[in-house]
């Protein structure tokens, strides 16, 4: 029994329904993130007996039930309230991967010397509820953690524990009686469950039971991965790296949108990397996320080709991201997903000088920024040059120079 | 996270003296000399903050020139570059 995986069920719907904790109590589900396709997220327990289930078209889903509330998704809630959670598990010495916000698994081999063979009860006994907000406590505090030999089998696991009950499932003979539903919790299994029912394939252990050539033939590469599930076996865990989180936000004093969106991009790319947390290193990855005016939030990630500092390259790749935006903001945010390393300082093959100069200025801003905080360099920043009220037409943000790390 | 972005040309309190029409006789001290425009900006409306501003650009007796307005809903003078 060495992999735990924890799941906190609902995690999604009980961020975006916030303080309407009665909302929980009736058919609701997460309404499909605005100019995305028209699938509903996760859904009320209350929802289930009408056949509802995450992954369903919004049409449908009405018809079943026709009362069934749909809450408007709130990603970015979402990522900062898992992302405690996992820091809390990390705490604890744990190499965590998450599968997706509430469900996140990790090797428990040595952890378990460590606390004294108590980690899955320390889990189900409320351990992450301890630092969090008020309105996620019960999904915190009730967290459902299975144990066993593979990443899948400690998630069957978990649909098998109770509440502050920690559930085993050893290997194939455990799994054998559970639905093949349960494969709708690994994104490359989901789309084979229909198929499976509709064949009467009903259960893992039937599933198993199937020859694996037949499976390969008729259900390709996903096939495989499924029966090799449900005979107990499955790819190693790739933990993710605990990060530091250097995000940076601008509120946006009214619904902002287009050029003006550009321009707060820019500020908040500014600032990023202005930050002396930042050490010099480039970025690999960033979230830009917004909350909407109309409700709801926006999340995005932006992945460069290659690491960069480069604020202009930076500002191009995520201004493309912006034209996503489904309705005005009201805050925009970039975050640090992940660094990459330092500048190495190369200089190109024809130098005429500018590149030493461009040298020699960061160092001096940098030297300044030392001894007298972030905001011994600024410069102007244009957000709405042609506005009738004189103070939004400028603010002072610090001062990039130029091109280059 | 860093500190905000700072605003360049924010409001500044001013002490003016204006007629029963609202049009400023003295800014800070000085006389006006001659009112060169005035205009009025309402923004906002659509929000519990909305924004009404009557805006003057004077000159003073010493040859300043000055922007100066009246903040309609506190009914309060500013000045402002």
């Amino acid at each position: 029994m060495t992999i735990v995986c924890i799941l906190l069920e609902r995690l999604e719907l009980a961020v975006a329904a916030g303080g309407r904790a009665g909302l929980l109590g009736e058919p609701a589900a997460l309404a499909p993130e605005p100019g995305r396709e028209l699938f509903i997220g996760t859904v009320s327990q209350a929802a289930e007996p009408f056949g509802i289930h995450a992954g369903m078209r919004m049409g449908e889903a009405l018809s079943r039930c026709p009362r069934l509330a749909l809450v408007p998704p709130d990603p970015m809630g979402v990522a900062e309230a898992w992302e405690r959670a996992l820091a809390r598990l990390e705490s604890l010495g744990a190499a965590v991967e998450s599968l997706r916000p509430g469900e996140a698994c990790f090797d428990a081999r040595g952890l378990e010397r460590l606390h004294a063979g108590r980690v899955a009860r320390m889990l189900a006994d409320g351990y992450l509820a301890a630092q969090d907000d008020e309105r996620l406590r019960r999904v915190l505090a009730g967290p459902r953690v299975g144990q066993g030999p593979t990443r899948f089998c400690a998630m069957v696991a978990t649909s098998a524990a109770r509440v502050r009950r920690p559930a085993k499932v050893t290997g194939a003979a455990d799994l054998a009686p559970h639905p093949v539903t349960l494969l709708r919790r690994r994104a490359q299994t989901a789309a084979l469950v229909e198929p499976f029912e509709r064949l009467g394939i009903a259960t893992l252990g039937a599933l198993a039971a199937l020859p694996r050539s037949a499976v390969a033939d008729r259900f390709g590469r996903p096939g495989l991965l499924a029966h090799d599930l449900a005979r107990g076996q499955d790819t190693p865990l790739a933990p993710r790296l605990p990060g530091e989180l250097l995000r940076e936000e601008l509120e946006l004093p009214e619904a902002a949108g287009g050029q003006q969106l550009e321009r707060a991009l820019a500020l908040l790319v500014d600032r990023l990397l202005a930050r002396h947390e930042r050490g010099g290193r480039t970025l690999r990855s960033a979230i830009l996320s917004a909350r909407l005016v109309e409700g709801g939030t926006w999340r995005e990630r932006v992945i460069f080709r290659e690491a960069t500092a480069d604020a202009a390259r930076i500002r191009l790749a995520a201004a493309a991201r912006l034209s996503l935006l489904p309705a005005p903001a009201e805050m925009l945010e970039l975050t640090v997903e992940r660094f990459g390393p330092p500048h190495s300082g190369d200089r190109a093959l024809f130098d005429d000088g500018a590149t030493r100069r461009d040298e020699r200025l960061r160092e001096a801003v940098r030297q300044a920024r030392a001894a007298a905080g972030p905001d011994a360099a600024l410069r102007v920043l244009e957000i709405d040059p042609g506005s009738r009220v004189p103070e939004r037409r400028a603010v002072l943000t610090p001062f990039d120079p130029g091109s280059g790390p | 996270m860093s500190p905000g972005p700072r605003r360049i040309a924010e409001p500044r309190a001013a002490r003016v003296l204006a007629d029963a029409h609202g049009v400023p006789l003295e800014v800070d001290g000085r006389a006006v000399d001659a009112v060169r425009e005035s205009w009025l900006i309402e923004d906002r409306w659509w929000t519990e903050r909305p924004l009404r501003r009557r805006y003057w650009e004077i000159v003073t007796t010493c040859g300043r020139n000055v922007v100066v307005f009246r903040e309609l809903q506190e009914r309060r003078w500013y000045r402002q570059r």
